[in-house]
């Protein structure tokens, strides 16, 4: 017996069972090439001109409306535009990632609009190298309607190419069947009962945010040391097991299931997760929360009068307002609270939603340079282990 | 008298190892079973959740059977066309590194040539080097030249060929170092030049190696997170879709497709299995 | 053509030869050129300038040597793992499987066929805190009341292991495989109890199976992240990670790029010092 012929047997056998499939693979591949990802937009690029009549959004998950009529269909409605929406932004780097060789070149991404969130360096970089393009403010009169808190952010002073999205804000939640109520960080990162059931974000600006702020550090306004007395409070968690791991997203599961007892958590998550569970609470550290904004942005080749067009409509306080109640997120429309109210009373009530001043008053925004500093970043990963 | 004794005693010494050896063929025997048990558990519980019907976001407590998640398996935006898009890469990323491999392999094996010692270092290097240097070194090639390469599809496509040539360069060569080349003299003795030779004679006996090679590379690519993820820009291959969404809850549908892409491959292995037990084993 | 081929004889290594080796020098060579320029660049993304950076080589080991430690560790430990888990088990499939074997083997390789990601969001499943699993061990006493399995390196050892099973298992099979039955005969026939015939005929002739298994197994391993990303905590951080980090998260290029090739040299280190302990024959055999 020919011992390699049996190897080969066995590499048939072991790795048997997909030729089927590599026919029609090879058949769709001739006719195929890139799907939603290539080459240039499908809108064509630049301002002026008239939109098109497809738009191309990128957004993260849970964060649109899904109750019939939706905004979008409603959009198609009203202005004829169909929206592809992808749900592909799972982290500011990662679709950073995906996305700046082609913007390097000045080439698009097939996307219309993108999301990127104000408290990472990324807006500030989209901007600065020129990989966005400026809004057609004349396409935009509902721009009126941005509430005057978000009319000047650091990364975007005039509003020339960005608008906000929805917010969100940093804070903590807990499970009831597994702790009492956590409510400032050093009970989170201090309670010997919660060892090794916490988790905090990956993101810099979210943990050092709500840190700085239990040091009574100013997050807006940070300096080399209250960066290193934060730094040193995440590092002595995590040396002593109190922290579990630091997430993403998905401390949702983990929360949900009880690995975890308490951890991190954004106010619209937890606001889904609580419909599921209603063991589980979240709520603004006493020593202050953090505020973010996600910021719409249309990238190099996305057609300017048809995001412009978009994002007029999401301007007007009636959508916006169906929006933030369903996903239990922000808005930045002035106006939208009393046709919440008539939506979804609860939700208009709940301050987490619609803040109003005493909740505004408790929530900072990370400060812009301490984004952007490599160093900052280095040593910010280094706590994590990487 | 003595004898007798010495019969007895051997007799029973004789019972003694054989029971030995019965506990140690069997514990052998029991040990292989339960290792293969512990190999299919994962495999088991996704193809179990597969069929569950979560209440919520997430699919980890079993809730109730459910046929849904296989009928509405594309209902994810997003997973059809990343499981479309890792089998077309497959395909052809097989297709062109087994042909590269195979004339590779040929040259190798067959020809002394200047050369040939750091030909095969060369080949062996891609196999000893981590996929995420590979994936970032490619990379840096692709961002530094991004007016002729754009990643998408054509990257994905470029990275698995690199590191499949290497996996079938291998396999076919060992089937070429025990290859009887009489065959072949006598082919060519009897009036055949080179061409017709290969396509005639050894094509046909190098092929289950090619085979072996292709669906090995197949599989490989099918599977590869690590290169891909450096290199696909926008476009998703399943398990890059898998791991964005990870990120949040993987809903059941992701089960299904990886439930689908398992089962398949099961059942052609032993389909393939079966047909070699009824026609004997013809190697 | 064929008569082409006959006259240019010499030329046909290297017409076979070209196209793949061409795809490794512009595919492979190249990029890895480009990484060594971009390992001596320093700056911040996006501008970054070659400045002949050596400082990035020594902080990379200055500052991640943990991580690098830890990776070599936990790949061995894996590696290991493996050999002592496959064993057993291919010996079995080899020599008593009889019709069983093929069904055996397909065994070993099923796990390849579920996405790497899948099949690992499966152990954090079947490890979960609230899980039987973990329920059971607590109940024994093997696990403290509040002990966990997940977020140790004991999760990410064993992801490791898991994952690259059937590269250890599939080469050890091959050597058993090709041992002549009639050695072992001999072995009996000349009064060789079966753990010495084991010892000294069935162990040796698969040595070379048992290098190739370690060396398919420990490489991979020693650069994996995925593991250690999903299964452990920031105190299991591979160097794997640091490199994923490095170039996704911290734009951070030119440390990444030094890191990526101290892990390849280190590698490649090991290897040698491998191939030297087992004789090289039996590395590129």
């Amino acid at each position: 017996m020919n011992p390699r012929m049996t190897r080969d047997e066995l590499l048939r056998r072991g790795a048997a069972g997909v030729t089927l499939l590599s026919l029609p693979g090879l058949l769709a591949a001739c006719g195929g090439g890139d799907d939603n990802g290539g080459g240039e937009s499908a809108s064509g690029g630049g301002g002026g001109g008239e939109p098109n009549d497809v738009l191309n959004f990128s957004n993260w998950e849970l964060y649109i409306d899904t109750k019939k009529p939706t905004t979008f269909q409603q959009f198609k409605n009203k202005t004829g535009i169909k929206v592809n929406y992808f749900e592909d932004v799972n982290s500011n780097d990662g679709y950073f990632a995906k996305v700046q060789g082609r913007l390097r070149q000045g080439q698009g991404i097939g996307r219309d609009i993108f999301v990127a969130t104000d408290n990472s360096r990324f807006p500030g970089l989209y901007v600065d190298q020129k990989w966005v393009e400026k809004l057609d403010k004349s396409m935009i009169p509902n721009i009126s309607n941005l509430i005057p808190a978000q009319q000047h952010p650091p990364f975007d002073p005039n509003r020339d190419y960005a608008l906000p999205w929805l917010s969100g804000m940093d804070g903590i939640a807990w499970n009831e069947d597994l702790t009492d109520p956590v409510t400032t960080v050093d009970k989170l990162f201090n309670d010997p009962k919660l060892k090794g059931k916490v988790t905090v974000w990956g993101e810099m600006g979210d943990t050092l945010g709500l840190v700085m702020l239990s040091n009574g550090d100013d997050p807006s306004n940070v300096t080399d040391e209250s960066f290193d007395r934060a730094i040193k409070k995440v590092e002595k968690a995590r040396d002593s097991g109190q922290i579990r791991r630091f997430t993403g997203n998905d401390y949702a599961q983990p929360l949900a299931r009880g690995d975890l007892a308490a951890c991190f958590a954004w106010s619209g998550d937890v606001a889904q997760l609580i419909a599921d569970n209603p063991k589980l609470h979240w709520g603004i550290p006493e020593t202050g929360g953090i505020i973010w904004t996600d910021n719409m942005f249309i990238p190099l080749g996305g057609s300017v009068p048809t995001a412009s067009t978009y994002m007029n409509f999401v301007y007007d306080p009636k959508i916006a307002a169906k929006i933030a109640v369903e996903t239990g997120y922000i808005s930045s429309v002035k106006g939208v609270k009393p046709f919440a109210l008539k939506l979804d009373p609860k939700s208009g009530n709940n301050p987490l939603v619609f803040p109003d001043s005493a909740t505004l008053a408790k929530v900072h925004q990370n400060d812009p340079k301490m984004l952007s500093n490599q160093d900052y970043i280095t040593k910010w990963q280094k706590v994590q282990g990487q | 008298m003595s004898t007798a004794a010495a019969t007895v005693s051997t007799s029973r010494a004789g019972v003694g190892s054989r029971a030995w050896a019965f506990v140690k063929r069997h514990a052998l025997t029991v040990y292989a079973v339960l290792v293969v048990a512990y190999l299919m558990v994962p495999i088991a519980v996704v193809i179990l959740f597969s069929f569950n019907a979560p209440a919520g976001r997430f699919n980890y407590v079993w809730q109730g059977f459910t046929f849904d998640n296989w009928r509405n398996w594309d209902a994810v935006p997003g997973i059809s066309s990343a499981l479309w898009t890792s089998l077309e890469v497959a395909a052809l990323a097989t297709l062109v590194a087994t042909v590269l491999g195979t004339l590779m392999a040929m040259a190798i094996v067959r020809h002394a040539f200047v050369g040939r010692s750091s030909t095969n270092i060369l080949v062996f290097l891609p196999m000893a080097t981590p996929e995420i240097v590979l994936g970032a070194s490619l990379l840096t090639l692709f961002l530094n030249s991004t007016s002729v390469f754009q990643l998408g599809f054509v990257t994905i496509f470029i990275a698995h060929v690199m590191f499949i040539v290497s996996f079938v360069v291998v396999t076919v060569k060992a089937r070429l170092i025990g290859f009887d080349r009489h065959l072949e003299e006598a082919a060519m003795d009897l009036g055949a030049n080179e061409v017709t030779t290969f396509r005639k004679i050894t094509l046909p006996l190098i092929a289950p190696a090619m085979l072996a090679a292709a669906l090995l590379g197949f599989a490989l690519s099918i599977d590869d997170f690590v290169i891909t993820y450096f290199n696909a820009g926008s476009t998703q291959t399943f398990p890059i879709f898998v791991w964005g969404i990870a990120r949040v809850s993987v809903p059941p549908q992701v089960n299904v497709v990886a439930s689908a892409i398992f089962l398949v491959a099961i059942a052609i292995a032993l389909g393939n299995v079966l047909w070699q037990y009824r026609h004997g084993d013809a190697q | 053509m064929g008569a082409f081929l006959h006259r240019h004889r010499s030329l046909t290594p290297y017409l076979l030869l070209g196209p793949g080796l061409l795809w490794l020098g512009i595919f492979f060579l190249i990029p890895l050129g480009f990484l060594g320029y971009e390992s001596l660049q320093s700056g911040v993304f996006p501008s970054f300038q070659f400045t002949w950076e050596f400082s990035n080589f020594s902080n990379g080991i200055r500052d991640y040597h943990e991580q690098f430690v830890r990776s070599f560790v936990y790949a061995g430990l894996a590696t290991v793992a493996c050999l002592l888990l496959a064993y057993p088990l291919v010996y079995w499939i080899a020599f008593r499987a009889g019709r069983w074997r093929n069904l055996f083997l397909l065994a070993i390789v099923a796990p390849f066929f579920v996405t790497y990601l899948v099949r690992t969001l499966a152990w954090l499943n079947i490890l979960a805190d609230q899980g039987p699993v973990v329920g059971l061990l607590r109940d024994l006493h093997i696990l403290a009341p509040d002990g966990r399995l997940l977020a140790t390196t004991f999760a990410v050892v064993s992801g490791i292991t898991y994952n690259f099973f059937p590269f250890m298992a599939l080469p050890i099979y091959v050597s058993l495989e090709q041992i002549d039955p009639r050695l072992l005969e001999a072995a009996k026939d000349l009064y060789a109890s079966p753990t010495k015939a084991f010892l000294r005929v069935t162990l040796p002739l698969s040595a070379p199976g048992i290098v190739a298994g370690t060396l398919l197994t420990f490489i991979p391993a020693a650069g994996d992240f995925i593991n250690a990303a999903l299964l452990g905590t920031p105190k299991q951080t591979m160097i794997g990670n640091v490199i994923q980090a490095k170039f996704l998260e911290s734009l951070d290029y030119p440390m990444a790029a030094s890191l990526s090739f101290l892990l390849m040299g280190a590698i490649l280190v090991t290897l040698l010092v491998y191939a030297r302990i087992v004789g090289t024959e039996k590395l590129t055999g």
